[in-house]
């Protein structure tokens, strides 16, 4: 039930994740450990290669191949907790230091157009006395504001439940390559032009860490020339002050579902840009803004909007270049704003995912009364970013050294969870990480070992390192982990009771399609879909004119879940959740007052259009009853449940829909070609035309539908050809005189209700998106 | 005390030495595995 995506767009919605990074990692790398910085994050970039093919391992062998699955496998349920729980941590950071980033952009952008505003003499005096001088933001308060207002909109838009559009991911992609292209030019033009700053190489002797940047080292002696004491440790640290550079990778593991197939050659593909993509931007982002940015404006004023100040030191007019700085703010402002959304978007997936494990309380699952959406699990992540904005008062410094302790330790857990799997498990893997050394026998994972000690020892040396990240990480983790054990034990024997009951009332059974002859279900059958049990009118409408012997009745329930969640690879029980249950309950009493039996199913899925219209083709339903929907019309749900027909594959097959309105109206609308309704006075026209035409010699054996035909392949001509704009135009009159939206059609005459056993006429003619309604006397529409 | 500090920063300069050094290895095969890959690009057409 999913609509698989190419590996450009997987590549482009992880993108816009980990190429958020680059707007900021290089400025907190350089106040950390100096000026040779460029170079780790180069470094960093070169390894992040060896942390996808872990990532390309892990999702060879599941589906959602996250860090929350493969730990569990790997290393059981505790540490799968824990593991978790530093995801978590990374997940929650994700949207303040994207949202706060994005802030110091705008805002850095505002103040350095009042100051070129007031050099001209643009400013009037009366504002010069309010803000004593030049008028100027105080940008980390900005930053704070904008990273709250963005996170609030993102979190109404994901209560309400918006849908992950890989298109826009697509398009924000597009518009940051044009900017990279014209960064990466305008550089090389530069350095030409006026020459560069050389960057120090990654040498000990080179690295400068500051006061904050040894953390609890600061209070030891081995904070006096460090570098020189423990050489390696010094590139160690350093090493650790970058990681942060090649945050996002989990995205991968969560895109990797919708990948269209074949899906590992596509993952590769989509792992291959997304790394090739990344190395350019971020690392060849941070060694320019050492290469051209002077040293005495680099980090006191650009540390957090780099790339705008690299925008400012490019050859060439100032007013070229404030207008190249206000487009990179404009894309700095989708990327990282793309990247809060994900935040989001991320961790409500996993939290969902864990739910559905019995980790958490099915409490927080429980879906939105209106829109059915997660809230609870929603405003819990909102809260906390909006907790970490303020607490950071604008601090892009802090919350990268805190972010950095969740990507590493989300990794580290990763790659120890297929380490260890490498030996728990023998059996194929569509891929693996090399090289691998067989030696008597034994295949030791020499390349997946390698990249789990590196990511090792930087954890544990930024433990040391970022004291701030470690104590606000471990407490952060601390307190997950804490929530996710007590619920899970709250989970077990409240579920060991709701087992037994379930066992008493429901016979479940597992199965990764949809068919009728599993289900054994008569074909022409009819499908109600549920949602809501407080609302189960137009199932008691289904059951009142079906017959149950004639026809069966399934009721569905769509489980949808968004970008991030994973309710494709669970087992059964997990399926059938408390929520269900109680639903399900709801419907079969329903059905039992009326003395007729359902069948029931769950559908995950990531489109509810889809699923239906999938399910209802693999059923051969006859019928599809719905109920009205809170936030759109019959006809919209029509036009949705039309299009996501078009989209499905052949074979389909055409099916009613039913909207039944709470006061048992009904709205019925035809999915799938049809022939149309037609007006009276257009068969009269056509009668006509024959009567007129078979008078002409040779042609007394003409049908009406001849007739049609005939005019119909006129129609089509003209419509490609030059009349094409006037009979639009004639069009959108006869739509506009019908009153009801053109989408939908207006061609339906015959006022009849069609009831579920009413057959759907095959071999029609007709074709386009075909949810033309038929009038309904009884309908409000 | 500082024996022991300094014998734990050896153990993960090792670590980390010797997971670079395997790392490097990881990257030169996973891209000549990747170059194979986006040179036998023959179906799924971006869209």
């Amino acid at each position: 039930m999913l609509t698989f995506i190419s590996y450009w767009r997987a590549a482009a919605i992880v993108l816009n994740d980990l190429g958020s990074s680059a707007f900021y990692a290089a400025g907190i790398a350089e106040q950390a450990i100096g000026k040779s910085a460029p170079w780790f994050i180069l470094g960093v970039m070169l390894f992040s290669f060896t942390v996808r093919a872990v990532y390309v391992e892990s999702c060879s062998m599941f589906v959602r191949g996250g860090v929350y699955r493969v730990v569990k496998e790997a290393l059981g349920g505790t540490l799968a907790k824990l593991s978790v729980s530093a995801l978590m941590f990374d997940y929650i950071l994700t949207g303040p230091i994207s949202g706060v980033s994005a802030g110091q952009y705008i805002a850095g952008l505002i103040n350095d157009v009042f100051a070129t505003a007031d050099a001209h003499g643009w400013i009037p005096r009366a504002v010069h006395t309010i803000f004593n001088g030049t008028p100027h933001l105080d940008v980390n308060w900005t930053s704070v504001f904008f990273a709250l207002a963005v996170t609030i909109y993102f979190w109404w838009e994901n209560t309400k439940g918006i849908s992950e559009s890989s298109e826009k991911a697509l398009r924000v992609m597009q518009i940051t390559t044009v900017m990279v292209i014209i960064l990466l030019a305008w550089s090389a033009i530069t350095l030409f032009k006026q020459g560069y700053q050389s960057v120090p190489l990654p040498i000990p002797s080179n690295l400068t860490f500051s006061h904050e940047s040894l953390g609890f080292l600061k209070h030891t002696n081995l904070a006096t020339d460090l570098a020189k004491k423990f050489g390696l440790l010094g590139i160690l640290i350093a090493f650790g002050h970058s990681v942060l550079a090649m945050s996002g990778e989990e995205s991968l593991a969560q895109v990797n579902r919708e990948l269209a197939h074949p899906k590992l050659k596509n993952l590769k593909r989509a792992a291959i840009i997304i790394a090739i993509y990344s190395f350019v931007f971020t690392g060849l982002t941070a060694l320019l803004f050492v290469m051209i940015i002077p040293d005495s404006v680099r980090v006191p004023i650009y540390k957090d909007n780099l790339i705008a100040g690299l925008a400012m030191y490019l050859w060439g007019p100032q007013l070229l270049r404030l207008v190249f700085r206000a487009f990179v703010v404009v894309v700095g402002f989708l990327i990282l704003s793309g990247a809060v959304n994900t935040a989001i978007i991320g961790s409500n997936g996993v939290l969902n995912r864990v739910s559905e494990d019995g980790v958490l309380a099915d409490w927080f699952r429980h879906p939105h009364k209106r829109f059915g959406t997660s809230y609870r699990i929603i405003n819990m992540v909102v809260f906390l970013q909006l907790f970490t904005i303020v607490a950071s008062r604008g601090n892009v410094y802090w919350l990268g050294e805190a972010y950095a302790f969740g990507v590493i330790w989300s990794f580290t857990f990763n790659s120890l969870a297929m380490l260890v799997l490498r030996f728990k498990f023998k059996g194929e893997r569509g891929w693996k990480v090399p090289p691998n050394i067989t030696i008597a026998g034994r295949e030791i994972p020499v390349g997946l070992a390698s990249v789990f000690m590196v990511l090792l020892s930087t954890a544990i040396v930024n433990l040391f390192t970022k004291s701030l990240a470690t104590v606000a990480g471990i407490s952060f983790a601390a307190g997950f982990f804490v929530i996710f054990t007590v619920s899970e034990r709250v989970n077990r024997r409240k579920h060991a009771l709701a087992q037994q009951e379930m066992k008493e009332h429901f016979q479940l059974l597992h199965s990764d399609t949809v068919e009728r002859h599993g289900l054994g279900l008569k074909p022409g059958n009819v499908l109600v879909t549920i949602r809501d049990y407080n609302t189960l009118t137009h199932l008691k409408w289904a059951l009142e004119r079906t017959d149950d012997k004639e026809q069966d009745i399934v009721v569905m329930s769509a489980r949808v879940s968004q970008f991030g969640a994973a309710a494709y690879d669970l087992a059964t029980e997990q399926i059938f959740t408390d929520y269900e249950q109680t639903l399900f309950t709801r419907a079969v009493s329903v059905a039992e007052s009326f003395g007729k039996h359902v069948s029931l199913l769950v559908v995950p899925a990531r489109d509810v259009w889809s699923a239906i219209v999938q399910t209802a083709i693999n059923l051969e339903s006859s019928a599809v009853v719905a109920g009205l929907s809170s936030k759109m019309s019959g006809q919209d749900q029509a036009f949705e449940l039309g299009k996501a027909w078009e989209a499905s594959d052949e074979p389909k097959r055409q099916f009613v829909l039913q909207v039944v309105h709470p006061d048992m109206n009904v709205d019925t609308f035809r999915i799938g070609p049809h022939a149309p309704s037609m007006k009276t006075e257009d068969v009269h026209l056509v009668h006509r035309l024959w009567l007129n035409i078979t008078r002409e010699p040779g042609l007394d054996k003409l049908h009406h539908h001849d007739i049609l035909t005939e005019a119909l392949t006129r129609f089509a001509k003209d419509c490609s050809g030059e009349e094409r704009e006037e009979i639009l135009r004639q069009l959108r009159n006869v739509s506009a005189d019908s009153g009801s939206p053109a989408r939908t059609g207006s061609d339906a005459v015959e006022p009849r209700v069609i009831a579920p056993s009413t057959p759907v006429p095959e071999n029609t003619t007709a074709t386009g998106v075909p949810t033309a309604p038929e009038a309904n006397p009884n309908s409000n529409s | 005390m500082q024996s022991i500090v300094s014998l734990a920063i050896r153990v993960l300069e090792v670590f980390f030495a010797l997971g670079l050094a395997g790392s490097v290895i990881v990257l030169v095969l996973s891209g000549i595995e990747d170059l194979e890959t986006l040179i036998g690009s023959e179906e799924s057409h971006p869209n």
